[in-house]
């Protein structure tokens, strides 16, 4: 139902005439695709649509205010922080009301407790360097320094950093979430004051409902702000240095550092990584796929072809790389001793070290993600998965092996398992696969191998983020709980008994399969008759 | 690379024919399909990054908000338009219009994707005009001046009126001096510290007979063919005056002659059979060659101020056009334009030799500068844009604890000391050319 002139006007009084449209033209720019994280694919083409109208709030009580005009009236509505996370964060159907957050980019350091406090409009690369700047730091997480750090931490939000912060429900302090009809929540220590200092809530973590393994989707209300824990950093500046498109953080040498080590196998990696965690040293450590520094080296698209045409399934199988961070966190004395216990490690497992630039361009105020669009045009990180460091690294090999199914339309890359690191000082280990296509190729493949690998997970009992709203839940659901989907819809249901709220997520993936003939025929579970159309 | 010959595991796809021609928009589609909204042309590079305070670069998003109005929206809209699911409304016309055309997004984008983001935009003025909507009046009435009169004004004052009595411009030199419309009629300063500084450097020099306007704003807003018209003529009179260098002080001016003639004229910038400089670049190797002496103080605190058509959106230009083959790569291969290789650091270098001078850094500077919202006929057309954004960077200079703000672009100059004078600022705005000149004169 389109939205009335009534509803509207009702609009224009809680943002101003101004922050609310349904030029066609503005509803057009905020289309998912056609290009973008996921776009191309079906999940884009057949289930994202423009919306009819677009809002802008500034504060939270005025998303409380537009939430509730939307219950009353049954719009749905999707929240938006930066769209920059593919079709999952824009209207799946039509005559939505797209709420932009971008207004809501307020900014608090707390330098004496170690946190950052920020709206869903606030990206990453301002809070790490208002943090360094105090002597703190975050993670940027995989979504980069262009991401809305409210949406990334409620969604996914690791780096290779992680190996020292920890993971991201870790760092979710008091936090703001107006519910899908409108109510405010206060999770943490906002629940009894004003002061989001601390995460935990008395009772139950409702943080839980925002994330679980990976986020909702906008499913479940709208956080509005968010405090963010920050950790310790070292003093010394990271210079900016260079100009665009080789612009890196130099670094203070006796500080900070990367090392990059070549070791002779990939127990040698996981053994090299785990006992990395087990002396506590290091910022960050990982491994990541070859492919990502022929990207860092090319001068363009076709230079990278050029680099990676060389490549074959031989020296792709035999490269083994642990990347180090090591940083003097308390003193110059710190990196010293980190360095010699690393090359201690290093000596015993057979690596050698390589020359390293004193520079980063990769993870400490980026998470480059926008480069993983350079060689192929489309991109996706197909699933993760956290585990022990040793159960981890089973999984890439697994879908490398799939994915040759798939290939082409799938970026040749020659058997590459991916990419793997630690996380907690060892405690965990951290793998993601990733695809890259062409969307002017036959995307139906790729939208084939995304659910093939969640089929291949429930055969081989891996526990990975594709439980989430990220594939079907009625195939999911059944195989892990074995009722997680029954449990994750009545909480749906018990907050949003109207499903305005960015519907059908979490069905979406049902419905897709439903959709999509090139899908369809690979179903093998049972759905309700009553599936939202 | 050849898709034929990738072997059995790829795709063979079918080559597309392509070129960096703006007059079809259709060259562009594929960059349009690419934008992944990682909004990097309009945050500051976040290795540049200052905090949570100047975050952006672009001045239409960050005034106006709405996604439409970044280059991701603009990309998404024009898409949109290429598959005839859009049509042109007023809406959208100031979306296409309300823009500087500064570069910020091209050079962000090509910080990790290579869209051609700023031909894009280009591309969308010259559909407007080709589909009968654009350029809009304030632009279709400089056009009009020009046809009427050679100056964007519609001045019927001499254009030479600002060459002041003890300045006599040669004949015949190998320096040519290109005034422009500003600094012959509005800006007078400028023009005549011009004629200062090459008489202080003994450097002769001539202006072209019968100058007219270099056509910036009627190039900038689609008007292609006339604008190819005034390009071939000012070429033509160029080749005919005998110089080897053009020098100007206008940093649109030398958009147009570096970068712009070429594009229309579908030639490289190194076969214009002349050297165009802006008056930085031609200063600066006086200065570092002994030839111009600047002993005179300057004592203050100053910032600079990136012009758009100096420094991003400076490199030269050269004809491309090949195909588009698997994964999107093309052939021949192409040396993409980012802005890396801009006018930076010559005015930095002139500044920095001046004594007393104290030049300080802006949050966003050299590529990642912010505009002042009023090139390429945006202030013209949208002047309440053009005062906000002018206001907005201000905002960022004061904060630097700037006395003087130093620019090479009289139209950043103009927006920006209009606006000082209207907050009762006690900013005092230069161009670069009147700083040179004051540390020269005895």
């Amino acid at each position: 139902m389109a939205i009335s002139k009534e509803v509207y006007k009702v609009f224009e009084s809680i943002v101003g005439d101004y922050y609310v449209s349904n030029d066609p033209v503005i509803c057009e720019s905020y289309r998912s695709g056609p290009g973008g994280y996921e776009n191309g694919t079906g999940y884009e083409r057949v289930m994202t649509t423009i919306p009819g109208c677009v809002i802008m709030p500034r504060t939270t009580e005025e998303v409380q205010k537009i939430v509730k005009v939307c219950y009353k009236n049954d719009i749905p509505y999707v929240p938006y922080s930066t769209g920059f996370y593919g079709p999952k964060s824009h209207p799946h159907v039509e005559d939505a009301l797209l709420i932009d957050l971008k207004r809501m980019n307020d900014f608090y350091l707390d330098e004496k407790h170690y946190y950052v406090e920020v709206g869903p409009g606030m990206i990453y690369s301002p809070i790490q360097e208002e943090a360094m700047r105090h002597g703190a730091y975050v993670v940027i997480g995989g979504g980069g320094a262009q991401a809305s750090a409210i949406a990334n931490l409620i969604g996914d939000g690791w780096s290779p950093l992680s190996h020292r912060i920890g993971l991201p429900h870790r760092r979710i302090l008091g936090t703001e979430l107006v519910l899908p009809d409108g109510e405010l929540l206060k999770l943490g220590s906002l629940a009894n004051s004003d002061d989001p200092f601390w995460g935990e809530c008395p009772g139950p973590d409702l943080r839980g409902i925002l994330r679980g393994y990976t986020g909702v989707r906008g499913c479940l209300g709208i956080v509005t702000r968010m405090a963010i824990k920050t950790l310790p950093f070292q003093p010394e500046r990271l210079q900016p240095t260079g100009i665009s498109p080789n612009t890196v953080l130099a670094f203070p040498e006796k500080r900070v550092k990367w090392i990059n080590y070549v070791v002779p196998s990939k127990e040698a990696q996981v053994k090299a990584m785990y006992e990395i965690g087990k002396a506590e040293i290091g910022g960050a450590v990982t491994k990541v796929p070859l492919f990502w520094r022929s990207i860092a080296k090319a001068e363009d698209k076709e230079h990278f072809w050029e680099m990676w045409g060389k490549e074959n399934e031989k020296t792709v199988a035999n490269f083994f790389i642990v990347r180090v961070l090591l940083i003097g966190y308390t003193s110059e004395e710190q990196l010293e001793y980190d360095e010699a216990v690393l090359a201690d490690i290093m000596s015993e497992v057979g690596g050698e070290a390589r020359p390293t630039k004193p520079s980063d361009e990769s993870w400490i105020k980026n998470a480059d993600s926008a480069g993983m669009w350079l060689m192929c045009g489309d991109y996706v990180s197909v699933d993760y998965v956290i585990e022990t460091l040793s159960q981890a690294t089973e999984h890439g090999p697994t879908y490398a092996e799939l994915k040759k199914k798939y290939t082409p339309p799938l970026m040749p890359d020659y058997g590459d398992p991916g990419w793997f690191q630690s996380f907690e000082l060892g405690h965990q280990g951290y793998s993601e696969f990733l695809i890259y296509w062409d969307h002017d190729d036959d995307t139906d493949p790729v939208d084939q191998f995304y659910l093939d690998t969640s089929i291949m997970n429930i055969n081989h009992r891996f526990y990975t983020s594709l439980l989430g709203p990220h594939q079907p839940m009625y195939l999911t659901g059944p195989q892990y709980g074995p009722n997680y989907h029954e449990y994750f819809l009545k909480v749906k249901d018990e907050f949003d008994p109207k499903w305005m709220s960015h519907p059908p997520v979490p069905l979406a993936h049902d419905v897709l399969i439903e959709r999509s003939p090139w899908l369809k025929k690979m179903k093998y579970w049972e759905t309700p008759d009553d599936l939202p159309k | 690379m050849d898709s034929k010959n990738e072997g059995k595991q790829r795709y063979y796809k079918p080559r597309a024919e392509v070129a960096l021609d703006i007059e079809d928009m259709e060259n562009f589609v594929y960059d349009m399909s690419r934008c992944i909204k990682c909004k990097g042309c309009t945050w500051v590079d976040h290795t540049y990054m200052p905090g949570a305070k100047f975050m952006t670069r672009c001045p239409s998003a960050t005034m106006y908000e709405y996604d439409a109005y970044g280059a991701y929206g603009k990309m998404r809209i024009a898409h949109g338009m290429a598959e005839g699911k859009v049509e042109w409304n007023d809406k959208a016309l100031e979306i296409m219009y309300a823009c500087t055309l500064c570069g910020a997004c091209d050079v962000g984008c090509k910080r990790n994707l290579d869209l051609e983001v700023e031909l894009t935009l280009e591309s969308i003025r010259v559909k407007a005009v080709k589909d009968g909507v654009g350029p809009l009046p304030a632009h279709k009435k400089i056009a009009e001046n020009v046809k009427k009169t050679g100056n964007m004004f519609g001045s019927s004052k001499k254009r030479t009126e600002w060459i002041p009595a003890d300045a006599k411009p040669a004949d015949k030199a190998d320096v040519l001096y290109f005034v422009g419309c500003t600094a012959s009629y509005t800006n007078h300063e400028i023009a005549q510290s011009t004629a200062k500084i090459f008489k202080a450097a003994k450097v002769n020099y001539m202006l072209l007979k019968d100058e007219s306007c270099c056509g910036n704003a009627i190039f900038s807003s689609g008007m292609v063919d006339e604008a190819r018209e005034i390009a071939k003529k000012n070429v033509e009179a160029m080749k005919k005056s005998g110089a080897k260098k053009l020098v100007t002080a206008c940093a649109e001016g030398y958009r147009m002659w570096k970068v712009d003639y070429p594009k229309l004229l579908n030639i490289a910038t190194a076969d214009l059979g002349f050297e165009v400089l802006h008056l930085v670049e031609f200063v600066d190797e006086l200065v570092k060659n002994g030839s111009l002496k600047m002993k005179k103080e300057f004592n203050t605190r100053m910032v600079y101020h990136d012009a758009c058509s100096l420094s991003r959106l400076s490199e030269p230009w050269t004809p491309w056009e090949g195909k588009r083959g698997w994964m999107g790569c093309v052939e021949p291969r192409l040396k993409r334009r980012r802005g890396t290789n801009g006018v930076y650091e010559q005015p930095r270098d002139i500044l920095k030799a001046i004594p007393g001078v104290d030049l300080v850094s802006l949050p966003r500077e050299r590529e990642n500068a912010y505009c002042c919202g009023a090139g390429r006929g945006t202030k013209e057309a949208f002047p309440e844009f053009a005062k906000w954004n002018a206001n907005h960077r201000l905002e960022e200079i004061r904060d630097a604890g700037a006395e003087t703000l130093v620019t090479a672009c009289p139209m950043c100059k103009n927006n920006f000391a209009q606006n000082v004078k209207e907050n009762g600022n006690d900013m005092q705005v230069m161009d670069i050319s009147e700083v040179i000149c004051s540390a020269i004169e005895s």
